[in-house]
């Protein structure tokens, strides 16, 4: 359980700094099981935050979101630094970020919080249906206690967990200024398992299931807005000449956007799901990005958005590098 | 109005029947969304749904549309694509989406009449179902609408357990039912009870909502309140919000050739992404999310009542259940109401 007392005081202690300019976190959301990211710019607003097992959002993404208008002549940038929390997943994002000169390790102070996993809000939205008031949800004992209307219902993790939390190897934030209770080590190994019934389809089956879902795609870009690693400036997708991609939303373009954007992430995703969360029409993007992740794991041996100092993965060169693909 | 009752045991005939006759959309399950779609056969409907993920005005004003198709070049021609002229209808459309047609049509009715969608909307029969069971952030009922209202549809089918009520709202309506009379019992008055409670049941359900009294002047005195930076902060200008809307009729217009032909297609555009009034100088009016999320805002509760008397927002809770980061209009638009000028 992580100690929202100590978590509060330690957002007051950063937005007291002079050289930060908001801390970004979480807070109740309008109903039920919902959480929403919060932003506090006095210590005041402090007092709201909380961290539990709904807080699923990674606020990674907010930094590469700021919104930078040109400045005015003789107008300083601000440059002070944006405070963040973060889980272990959304902490390899910043990482990445960094690894990828996105944003500088000054830019940000890290409020790190050990993580034990998160709900899938589809998964308890299902379960407990309709609940209007506010819910409490706390871990206890390898359970997640939820207390509706004074009832208390006991579910197995396993039975609620987010999908990216079932087999995560980094629960502890990989980097952090401040940590919220003590580190924690997991026990848990990716074996990629969820994506095998689709690695051993045939060719066609594969084209088949994935022309099924990506002519759902209504084009929203939910799944890049979400992303903290989708920050390019000039996303392919807006831009008008060349026209890399149309407009049109058809199965022949909704598939050039889903795939190049996997392939864009390759070797950069860090596998916190989302893109998979926040899409309206239910795309399992994940699938896409898992198995990406994996044969870049198998290749060449690298994990994304673990250590700052690393290059990325694309910008590095080693000689035993696999080349059985180049003729 | 005429009423009548369908028995469930005929409704697979009347929705074949309908099949005969005409294009019918109804809700389906799309591994494990539900959407309108076009349907051969009865069994392909899904009715255990509080409603669609995306409205049915793409039915009517299409996410993709070609204008025209041409021949590109300097020998190029014009080549009119043809209007699809057929009967339609539209059968489980729930009375907020029925409504958001209703307002849709303000703006393409308006200064200029788009065949497009008017053509589709004059061959396009309403069978409205009445929502017995609203979700969590249906707030129809903020607007004085009913979950179970007939005012918008051509026939309102109402589950009252065996049978289903149903109200005939328009001449549409009645030649639909004339047509298949055999299959349809006129309605006692019992019955007409058993819908009232119905409503009613559904009504109570609803516990959500949103204060709009005044609403429209508020908003004029408060555009550089700094409250919608507070609202903005977490929005990530994702378009879900807009594409799920039911009311969100906003547009792109481009050609899209290759060497020998091309067309000119019309695509749902959203105002939450900054390109969307980026001007070709290179300005952009709309320059951070604050002024895009406000811009959503003021668009359904000040500039639409403003030109068209009605607010461009029906309440069927789309937006808030499918925000990424809880972006709650009942919240957001009540809150504001609050805020002191």
């Amino acid at each position: 359980m992580v100690d929202e007392k100590q978590l509060r005081d330690a957002v007051k202690k950063t937005i007291s700094r002079d050289d930060v300019k908001y801390v970004v976190g979480y807070e109740k959301g309008t109903s039920g099981f919902l959480v929403s990211p919060t932003f506090a710019f006095t210590p005041g607003d402090a007092d709201k935050f909380i961290f539990s097992p709904l807080c699923v959002n990674n606020l990674a993404v907010y930094p590469m979101l700021e919104d930078k208008p040109p400045l005015r002549k003789g107008e300083e940038p601000d440059t002070r630094k944006i405070g963040l929390v973060v889980k272990g997943c959304d902490s390899r994002a910043i990482v990445q970020i960094i690894q990828e000169k996105g944003l500088k390790r000054e830019d940000v102070v890290i409020i790190g919080i050990p993580c034990t996993g998160v709900i899938d809000p589809k998964k308890i939205k299902e379960k407990f249906p309709g609940q209007m008031k506010n819910v409490d949800v706390k871990e206890e004992n390898e359970k997640f206690v939820i207390t509706i209307d004074g009832k208390i219902h006991k579910i197995s993790k396993d039975e609620l967990l987010a999908e990216k939390c079932k087999h995560c190897e980094y629960p502890a934030p990989v980097l952090y200024d401040i940590l919220i209770g003590k580190e924690i080590k997991s026990t848990k190994k990716e074996d990629y398992k969820e994506i095998e019934p689709l690695e051993k389809k045939s060719l066609e089956d594969k084209w088949d299931y994935w022309e099924k879902q990506f002519e759902r795609c209504i084009r929203c870009y939910a799944c890049r807005d979400a992303c903290p690693l989708c920050y390019c400036k000039e996303c392919m997708v807006d831009l008008l000449d060349p026209q890399w991609i149309r407009r049109s939303v058809n199965l022949s373009e909704n598939t050039a956007w889903n795939l190049l954007r996997a392939f864009h992430l390759a070797g950069r995703c860090i596998g916190c799901g989302e893109c998979e969360r926040v899409c309206p029409m239910d795309l399992p993007l994940m699938k896409l990005n898992k198995k990406i992740e994996k044969d870049i794991k198998e290749m060449y041996d690298y994990t994304s958005g673990i250590d700052a100092e690393e290059k990325p993965l694309l910008a590095m060169f080693k000689p035993d590098d696999p080349e059985e693909f180049i003729l | 109005m005429d009423k009548y009752v369908l028995p469930k045991d005929n409704l697979s005939k009347f929705v074949s029947e309908m099949i005969g006759k005409y294009k019918v959309f109804a809700p389906v399950n799309d591994n494990n969304v539900t959407l309108f779609k076009q349907i051969k056969n009865p069994k392909e409907i899904n009715l255990e749904f509080t409603n669609s993920k995306v409205p049915p005005k793409n039915l009517l004003f299409c996410q993709t549309e070609t204008l025209f198709k041409f021949t590109p070049g300097t020998k190029g021609k014009i080549h009119p694509v043809d209007f699809d002229n057929g009967g339609r209808t539209v059968f489980g459309i729930r009375p907020c989406d029925a409504k958001s047609l209703a307002i849709l049509d303000r703006v393409f009715k308006g200064d200029f009449e788009d065949p497009y969608y008017l053509t589709k909307r004059k061959n396009t029969i309403l069978v409205g179902l009445s929502c017995t069971q609203p979700c969590l952030n249906c707030f129809c009922t903020s607007f004085n609408d009913s979950p179970a209202s007939p005012e918008f549809v051509d026939i309102l089918l109402t589950d009252i357990g065996d049978k289903y009520f149903v109200e005939v709202n328009s001449d549409k309506g009645k030649q639909l039912v004339k047509t298949m009379n055999k299959l349809f019992k006129s309605a006692t008055e019992a019955d007409g009870k058993k819908k009232k409670e119905v409503e009613k049941k559904a009504k109570d359900i609803i516990t959500r909502f949103q204060k709009i009294d005044g609403i429209t002047e508020k908003l004029d005195k408060i555009f550089e309140n700094p409250f919608w930076e507070t609202v903005a902060n977490k929005c990530l200008g994702c378009g879900t919000c807009t594409y799920l809307c039911p009311t969100c009729h906003c547009f792109d217009i481009q050609d899209e050739t290759t060497m020998t032909d091309g067309g000119r297609v019309r695509i749902w555009d959203t105002c939450m992404i900054s390109e969307y009034t980026l001007q070709a100088s290179g300005y952009n009016p709309r320059p951070a999310r604050m002024n895009r999320v406000r811009n959503r805002v003021y668009h359904k509760y000040n500039y639409y009542p403003k030109n068209f008397e009605v607010i461009a927002c029906v309440g069927c809770g789309r937006c808030i259940d499918s925000c990424p980061v809880n972006i709650d209009i009942i919240d957001v638009v009540t809150r504001a109401g609050e805020v002191k000028p």
